[in-house]
């Protein structure tokens, strides 16, 4: 043992691809693995992974995972000293992070009073603000109505008039000319007052094509705290990410360092430790704090990839009270990386998910290429859960080299039995809107086209009709029965 | 004979028939057009005509699933008699299935109802989003096959009409 751990055993609430990650680190770092599972993830290798599997129940198989009483008896149960909440369920849940204290178990992640600052929008927006960092300038005619209007022009152009009451985008005007503010505010005004019976409005600057720019950062229970570079993840559908990388190509050099810095800073004033991400929208060369997430990133192992580090190794020594294994100086930034959200969905039929039992999988391998997959085959992909199945990680000695790569690896995946949006990923990697790195958080709807299946070429056709008609029962059985002689003599037009 | 394959949906008509003594084991003629393309499957290994490839075919009854130039695709075997017997059915829209894979949010309607085109019958779920079912013609209610919060795959029997008069 190279380090003295307080605890032997670390408990992962949570399944699929995470759960099986953060249990190869437990692992290594030479302590035991406790799992909670469901009985709807029968088959997963997670399970097989861990040293103690305990299963939960609930309502729903969701449920279970949010059941805090069950989780904590679970650690108790496998004699856990701490528990990973991996993200989603009740990873920035903060009264599961109280009830795993009260029970002498170490949490993962950072104090509840931090996970209920930045659980607080508006709380976290004014924290951040009050604090000298940047968010997106905005006036709420609700804070002084008389000045309202003169705040509104100070925020600047391009802005965006919202009514108070609105939603679903009803009365949004853009004003890209401050001299037609006065009379843009009246029109919706009006228009608040007819879809809302509310005229009361507020104004934001408006980001033309953002782009979301997030900042992973690492705090100690002893007051330092790092940041491990950015990641780009602007290509999302449903305001889900599919694609995210690191470096961000949308930077130079400086606005990377600021963007950096800032995150770092405001995890700071947050005197926040463990894992964290602070997300931006950037646009146009400025950036603004949208919002902190306050555990670890389905995206993190593009940040692993270029800095040689294990988040997760990080977050257990910092729960355990350790301080940070390296300074701001060391933080290595090498290469490019890249990470393929792998989803069981159908993005030509509008991004539904898909659903079917894993008949055959094999993933790439190589040197650069990683994959964190929670399934194997024989498993039943359902709608139980969110419909991501695997990460597909590559790692290039620049973008250029990644992004081949990536593409290679992809064309390599083999998984039947279930559709998936491989495809669709490689067409994305393969546009130039892509590989100019142009991308913003509107570019899928803007281009259904890349969403669309592409018709089979005639070569296709035929090679993926011989592999099938060989392999169908129906059809090799009716050619076997044929004589060999009247094949030959072109019978088989019978 | 003639067999009926749709490949993600789109139908082709292929033959296949053992190759001429000679051709060696395994080998096959396939028969697309009024193409005739000599064809083998060795393993991970698809021949067709001169270029040898790499596949990965998995199969489930009649349906085979073929990776092929780095994209998978869903081959259905109908064999063409079957084709005929779908047409002559007709519009007999006398279950309604699920259009995607979800779980049931609620049930409007029960056995022995009577309900008209339009109606909303059940709301279904997919990855938290609500779609609403709706009876696609005027009717009564023979069966409601699911409950709250059951989970079904897409194609799967939500709800069948007695039969139209």
């Amino acid at each position: 043992m190279s380090h003295h751990f307080p605890f032997d055993t670390v408990l992962v609430a949570n399944r699929g691809e995470i759960a099986l990650r953060i249990l190869r680190t437990v692992k290594r770092l030479g302590l035991k693995g406790a799992l909670v599972f469901h009985a709807a993830d029968k088959g997963a290798p997670a399970i097989a992974a861990a040293d103690i599997a305990i299963e939960i129940k609930g309502p729903s198989p969701v449920a279970a995972f949010l059941d805090a009483g069950q989780i904590v008896a679970a650690a108790r149960a496998a004699g856990a000293g701490a528990i990973h909440p991996g993200y989603g369920f009740l990873s920035e849940n903060a009264g599961f992070a109280r009830a795993v204290a009260a029970a002498g178990i170490a949490f993962v992640g950072p104090e509840p009073a931090a996970i209920e600052l930045m659980g607080d929008k508006v709380r976290a927006r004014k924290f951040v603000a009050d604090r000298g960092f940047p968010v997106a300038p905005s006036a709420i005619e609700d804070d002084d109505p008389a000045s309202f209007v003169e705040r509104a022009r100070a925020v600047g152009a391009p802005l965006l008039i919202k009514p108070s009451a609105g939603g679903g985008g009803k009365g949004m005007r853009i004003v890209r000319d401050l001299a037609v503010l006065d009379e843009e505010i009246l029109r919706a005004r009006s228009e608040g007052q007819r879809y809302f019976g509310d005229g009361r409005l507020y104004v934001e600057r408006f980001v033309e094509n953002p782009r979301h720019i997030e900042v992973q950062v690492m705090g100690d229970a002893h007051g330092n705290v790092i940041h491990l570079h950015e990641r780009e993840c602007s290509v999302q559908r449903r305001f889900q990410k599919i694609v995210e990388e690191t470096p961000s190509p949308a930077l130079t050099p400086e606005q990377r360092k600021a963007i950096c810095e800032t995150a770092a800073g405001i995890a700071k004033a947050a005197n926040y430790r463990n894992a964290g991400t602070v997300e931006f929208i950037y646009g146009g060369g400025e950036f603004y704090f949208l919002e902190m997430n306050t555990r670890l990133q389905v995206e993190h192992p593009v940040t692993e990839e270029i800095t040689g580090l294990d988040l997760v190794e990080i977050q257990l020594r910092v729960a355990a009270g350790e301080v940070l294994p390296l300074t701001q100086d060391k933080v290595p930034s090498k290469g490019h990386a890249i990470e393929l959200r792998i989803y069981a969905e159908s993005p030509a039929r509008g991004f539904v998910p898909t659903t079917g039992k894993v008949l055959a999988l094999a993933w790439p391998e190589g040197p650069g290429i990683r994959v964190d997959s929670g399934i194997a085959a024989g498993q039943a992909v359902t709608t139980a859960f969110d419909p991501m199945l695997a990460k597909l990680i590559v790692h290039g000695t620049d973008r250029a080299d990644a992004i081949a790569k990536a593409r290679a690896a992809l064309r390599d995946t083999v998984l039947l039995g279930c559709e998936t949006n491989t495809g669709f990923l490689d067409r994305l990697l393969a546009d130039p809107v892509f590989a100019e790195g142009e991308v913003h958080t509107g570019t899928l709807d803007a281009r259904p086209d890349i969403a669309a299946e592409p018709a089979l070429t005639p070569a296709e056709v035929t090679g993926v009709l011989a592999a099938a008609g060989l392999s169908l029962r129906p059809t090799r059985d009716a050619a076997d029965r044929i004589p060999e002689i009247h094949a030959a003599m072109g019978h088989w037009r019978n | 004979m003639r067999h009926l394959l749709l490949i993600d949906e789109a139908e082709y008509e292929i033959g296949l028939v053992p190759a001429p003594t000679g051709d060696g084991d395994g080998a096959y003629r396939l028969l697309l057009g009024d193409e005739i393309i000599p064809v083998s499957l060795e393993g991970t290994v698809l021949t067709v005509g001169p270029a040898r490839e790499k596949v990965a075919v998995a199969v489930d009854g009649n349906v085979a699933f073929v990776h092929f130039r780095g994209r998978a695709h869903r081959v259905e075997f109908r064999d063409a008699i079957d084709r005929f017997a779908k047409g002559a059915v007709g519009g007999g829209a006398d279950s309604i299935a699920a259009p995607m894979p979800g779980s049931v949010v609620s049930v409007a309607v029960s056995a022995g109802d009577a309900v008209h085109a339009g109606q909303v019958l059940m709301v279904i779920e997919s990855m938290k989003l609500e779609t609403a079912i709706k009876a696609p013609r005027d009717g009564v209610i023979e069966t409601v096959h699911v409950a709250p919060a059951k989970t079904f795959n897409k194609g799967a029997a939500l709800i069948a009409l007695q039969a139209a008069e």
